[in-house]
């Protein structure tokens, strides 16, 4: 019950708002013509009528109706106020397809509110229908096309209308304005006449109408069942069988082909124009494939041609072959001098010229005036033996039916020499294909023979061959060839008597860019240029003839430089180039279809030229050598000047006066060895020092300067200065020293017989009474002299020798209290003197060991160097003359036992002892 | 002409297959008794004289068409219910019925236009909607045999 009463109230309230709306949506006026549908570019008028209450409670009239245009109000101008409640509005002209025209009217003088609204549509009206066709796609209904003509821009309908005299069809209306299929099945022989009409809200046309049978308008069904058999009598006829649909008669159009041809093959019409169901084709190739196809069409030509038939094809039967194979040998170079080995090749005989199966060749091979051989053979090939004769191979090939003419070719013999070849022999690409043209020689020739073959680096010359006719002179390679691929074509005229000379030339059936660049690397480099050096591209890279190469190179911040080069060429000079620089090299390859880059490679310049280095140093090594070379000239005629300087003149001793020399005097030095020397006391001689009077005055500088030099003599010569043997080393050094050091001695000697304290023994002699020579001068000679605290040690050391201090003051710095080496040196000087080298080398040991210790590392290099500066490498020979010089100068000491002066060794110098 | 002619053609190249198709589609005992069941010997069937004038023979034709036409309808009309599945047999049926209404508008203006012969009486075969199944496949294969043999006639006329 609550259900109902809300049901009820729901409803209720739907059919009072329903009621409301109904009067709000009431509209206070109208547009007539309401649907107007207006012709393009005409004139169009409409009128806009208000309501009588809607002036009374809008407080307004006609004059306040403002017409709009797709929102956009119309010009006054165009606005005409008929009346109180009626406006119209006039539109010129119009070309829109749509327009939405609107009445509003200003309520209260200011309000617009919509009145009204409408669409106008503009547009054509059909065009009469023109070409009108039809076709009656058999077992189908019948189809009617035709051309509606100018867009209308409005809804048109068409229809296809149909009729006997004496009956009409339905009609067909058409959904694309163009075509329609009528709903009824065609009836032949009889006329019908259609027509179209086409109508919209503009107007209503109809085309002319057309009058025919349908059975004239006809497509029919392709035919069916079409079968091809060949007879074994004729090997050139095929028979065709099929069948036609339906029980008109028609005729024919048939078209054949071999199979792997593309064109057709026309049968003429004429002979096809009766109505039939076989066929037979004559003039056929044997042995050959052909495809048929067939269409129909009503006998009297009227109707359309039916779509092809499906295809069928079928196979002539065999005759003999038509030609001999091409045929061709070769010979095996390597064999023995009185056979041959031959390599007979033919070619397989195309399907158009073996109108069979090839069933086997037959090879007779005739040597001249002798008997034949017989091969037969499937393959190809055939390899025989033959002896150096001449020698006729004919060949033919054997089918079903029959045998080909005989391929007749010369062998020649084995001393036959070719001659006779091709001239101008010339290959080129054109429409794909790689042509061969040359021109013939003078003789007749029979045919040629074309060899190629692909030139790789990878993989051997293998050979294919064709057979052309002898008045060829032009011919295209029929194998399948490669693009990018470098053949070897070759041409052998053949003649009656044999195979001529050959002929070959490269050639490319496309060529391309290389698949590589050339690698390019610097064989020298020289400081302006370098030599860039590169290897022929392998011909598999090359892809097509190398034009020429171009070399690209730059520094790292400069512009890059390319060059062209020849391609016959393999290395190129890049100059000029900067010093000590990197330069980045590139090169490409180029043949007529592009080019390809190689690796980049860089090299860096030197910063000298090659032998630019030894120009700058040899000249300035020279020049130093002549420097110094003068330099020591110099020297040596200013040596006068510079001893000046570096020796200063020391005062002669000898030319100085003894004031006094007692016996009684002690011996301000203990010379210790001397003492063991002459132990008994025996002293034979005094050796007087003079100073000559026309010496420099010796000066502490000169002494100090000679203190020096006799430190760097002993220490690069282990010899002590000379002076009277006073270094701890002296009375040894003589039997080791150099004829230079003598010399050096000598000289030194000459100007500085400074003081001289030695002993007058000799050989085991020992003086009796120890003499002592002093010299008068009153210059500082000796360090010792001018230091007495040295001597003072030296007696403290050893009280007992009085010769000590002696000793120590001709030692200078060298320290060595004891005296006993000096015993050894005596010892070996008689022993050279007397003895062998053997001797000497004992000697030198027996003397290096206590000397090393006690006297410090500079007598240690005395007897370290000695043996290098003379005693070894002189050899001792000299030694033994010094020796036996020294050994000399002690006997005429001993003649003259005043005293032991160097003077008295040498003319001009002294010995040091 | 030529379309009578050919249309008359046309229905005799078919009749035959028609007639075939027919008394096989009905089954047993129709296949095996042709003779008996489907002989000519219909007595109502319009007379045709091959001897007479064009005028006389167009409108002889056009009544044993007219006959035929109606008769074939309602062979088809049967045939439907009774062998829906003998679609070729409908097919040929159909076909034939209309090529006799072209041939009949052919007749008919070739009547009009040449011999201004506008109208002619035809009659039409006993109505089989209240036969049984047997008589009308019966009578649809008697009045098929009928028709093999005076189309043939007819066509040889003309």
């Amino acid at each position: 019950m609550s259900t109902l009463r809300i049901w009820l109230t729901q409803a209720l309230f739907i059919f009072l708002i329903t009621e409301s709306i109904g009067q709000l949506l009431e509209p206070c006026g109208y547009i007539y013509p309401e649907f107007p549908v207006v012709q393009r570019g005409s004139n169009f008028t409409a009128i806009c009528v208000l309501k009588e209450e809607c002036l009374q409670q809008y407080y307004a009239n006609a004059s306040f109706i403002v017409w709009k245009t797709n929102h956009v109000a119309v010009p006054k101008e165009q606005v005409t106020v008929i009346n109180r409640t009626t406006s119209s509005v006039t539109f010129t002209d119009m070309v829109l397809q749509t327009v939405q025209l609107t009445c509003n009217v200003l309520s209260f003088g200011q309000i617009e509110q919509n009145v009204y609204g409408t669409t106008v549509l503009s547009g054509f009206p059909p065009d009469i229908p023109t070409n009108l066709s039809c076709i009656v796609n058999e077992g189908k209904n019948m189809l009617c096309h035709w051309d509606p003509g100018r867009e209308t821009y409005l809804e048109t309908n068409y229809t296809l209308k149909s009729e006997w005299p004496t009956e009409k069809f339905p009609d067909c209306h058409s959904k694309h304005g163009t075509s329609c299929m009528v709903s009824f099945s065609p009836i032949y022989f009889v006329n019908i006449e259609v027509w179209v009409e086409a109508e919209n809200a503009l107007g209503k046309v109809s085309s002319e109408a057309i009058n025919f049978d349908p059975v004239d308008k006809v497509k029919h069904i392709p035919p069916y069942n079409l079968s091809v058999s060949n007879s074994e009598e004729l090997s050139s006829i095929l028979k065709l069988t099929w069948n036609n649909s339906g029980s008109l008669r028609l005729k024919s159009d048939i078209q054949y082909r071999t199979r792997d041809a593309s064109t057709w093959i026309q049968v003429p019409l004429e002979d096809t124009a009766s109505s039939r169901t076989s066929f037979t084709i004559q003039d056929l190739k044997p042995f050959t494939e052909y495809v048929f196809r067939i269409r129909t069409i009503k006998e009297d030509g009227k109707g359309y041609w039916s779509d092809w038939s499906e295809e069928a094809s079928g196979v002539t039967y065999e005759d003999r072959p038509s030609k001999p194979p091409s045929f061709w040998f070769k010979i095996n170079p390597s064999y023995t001098q009185e056979s041959r080995s031959a390599r007979l090749i033919w070619k397989e005989l195309p399907l158009s010229e073996a109108n069979g199966k090839i069933l086997d060749y037959e090879v007779i091979l005739t040597q001249w005036k002798s008997f034949s051989q017989n091969y037969t053979t499937n393959g190809t090939e055939l390899i025989v033996n033959l002896t150096n004769n001449h020698y006729i191979a004919s060949l033919t090939a054997r089918n079903m039916v029959g045998k080909s003419d005989a391929a007749v070719l010369a062998i020649p013999s084995s001393h036959f020499k070719a001659s006779h070849p091709v001239v101008d022999l010339k290959a080129f690409p054109k429409d794909n294909k790689l042509w061969v043209e040359w021109t013939a020689p003078r003789k007749t020739v029979k045919k040629y023979i074309i060899e190629w073959c692909v030139l790789s680096d990878n993989s051997p010359c293998v050979p294919d061959w064709q057979q052309e006719g002898g008045s060829v002179t032009r011919a295209y390679l029929r194998g399948s060839l490669l693009e990018s691929k470098c053949y070897l074509i070759t041409v052998t005229p053949v003649f009656t008597s044999g195979p001529g000379s050959s002929e070959s030339v490269k050639a490319y059936l496309k060529q391309a860019a290389p698949s590589r660049g050339p690698t390019v690397r610097t064989k020298k480099v020289g400081k302006n240029e370098a030599v860039l050096e590169w290897d022929q591209l392998p011909v598999d890279d090359q892809n097509g003839f190398i034009r020429n190469y171009s070399i690209s190179y730059r520094t790292i911040v400069g512009n890059e430089i390319v060059v062209n080069v020849d391609s016959s060429h393999t290395e190129y000079t890049l100059s000029p180039l900067s010093s000590d620089t990197l330069y980045m090299v590139r090169m490409a390859a180029y043949t007529d279809e592009g080019g390809k880059d190689g690796p980049e490679f860089t090299f860096t310049t030197p910063k000298f030229a090659q032998g630019e280095i030894e120009a700058i140093v040899v000249p300035v090594c020279l020049a130093f050598l002549l420097t110094t070379l003068l330099g020591v000239l110099f020297c040596f005629n200013k040596r006068d000047l510079i001893k000046k300087h570096i020796w200063p003149n020391v005062p002669d001793p000898s030319k100085s006066h003894i004031a006094q020399w007692s016996p009684h005097t002690p011996p301000r030095h203990n010379f210790n060895s001397k003492d063991q020397m002459y132990s008994d006391g025996n002293f034979t001689d005094v050796s007087v020092v003079e100073i000559e009077a026309n010496n420099k005055k010796p000066c502490p500088d000169d002494l100090k300067s000679l203190d020096l030099f006799k430190k760097e003599k002993i220490s690069t010569e282990g010899h002590s200065s000379g002076i009277g043997g006073s270094s701890c080393m002296s009375s040894s050094r003589p039997s080791i020293s150099s004829n230079e050091e003598n010399e050096s001695a000598q000289n030194t000697a000459s100007t500085v017989q400074y003081s001289t304290v030695v002993h007058s023994g000799y050989r085991h002699q020992v003086p009796s009474v120890q003499v002592f020579s002093r010299s008068e001068s009153t210059q500082p000679l000796l360090d010792s002299e001018e230091r007495p605290e040295d001597l003072q040690l030296a007696d403290a050391v050893d009280s007992r020798d009085e010769i000590l201090p002696r000793q120590q003051y001709f030692k200078q710095n060298c320290r060595q209290p004891e005296a006993s080496p000096d015993i050894p040196h005596f010892e070996r000087s008689n022993q050279v003197s007397s003895g062998s080298e053997e001797d000497f080398v004992r000697l030198k040991q027996q003397v290096s060991d206590p000397i090393s210790k006690p006297c410090g590392s500079e007598q240690h290099r005395l007897f370290q160097e000695g043996p290098a500066t003379g005693a070894l490498g002189a050899g001792t020979d000299g030694q033994v003359e010094q020796f036996e010089s020294v050994g000399m100068g002690t006997v005429l000491d001993e003649e003259i036992p005043k005293s032991y002066l160097p003077q008295t060794v040498r003319q001009g110098g002294y010995m040091p002892q | 002409m030529s379309q009578i002619k050919n249309q008359l053609a046309q229905l005799n190249g078919s009749a035959g297959p028609l007639f075939i198709s027919y008394y096989t589609a009905q089954g047993e005992p129709f296949p095996n008794n042709v003779d008996k069941l489907c002989g000519p010997n219909m007595t109502d069937f319009p007379p045709f004289h091959p001897n007479g004038t064009e005028k006389t023979k167009l409108v002889e034709l056009y009544r044993i068409v007219a006959y035929l036409s109606a008769s074939l309808g309602n062979v088809t009309r049967d045939q439907r219910i009774l062998n829906p599945n003998a679609l070729s047999l409908h097919s040929k049926l159909n076909a034939t019925v209309d090529i006799m209404r072209g041939l009949l508008s052919n007749v008919l203006c070739r009547l009009c236009n040449k011999y201004h012969v506008g109208h002619v009486d035809v009659t039409y075969g006993p109505d089989t909607s209240s036969k049984d199944v047997f008589q009308k496949k019966k009578l649809g294969c008697q009045l098929l045999g009928t028709y093999k043999q005076v189309i043939s006639v007819v066509a040889q006329a003309f």
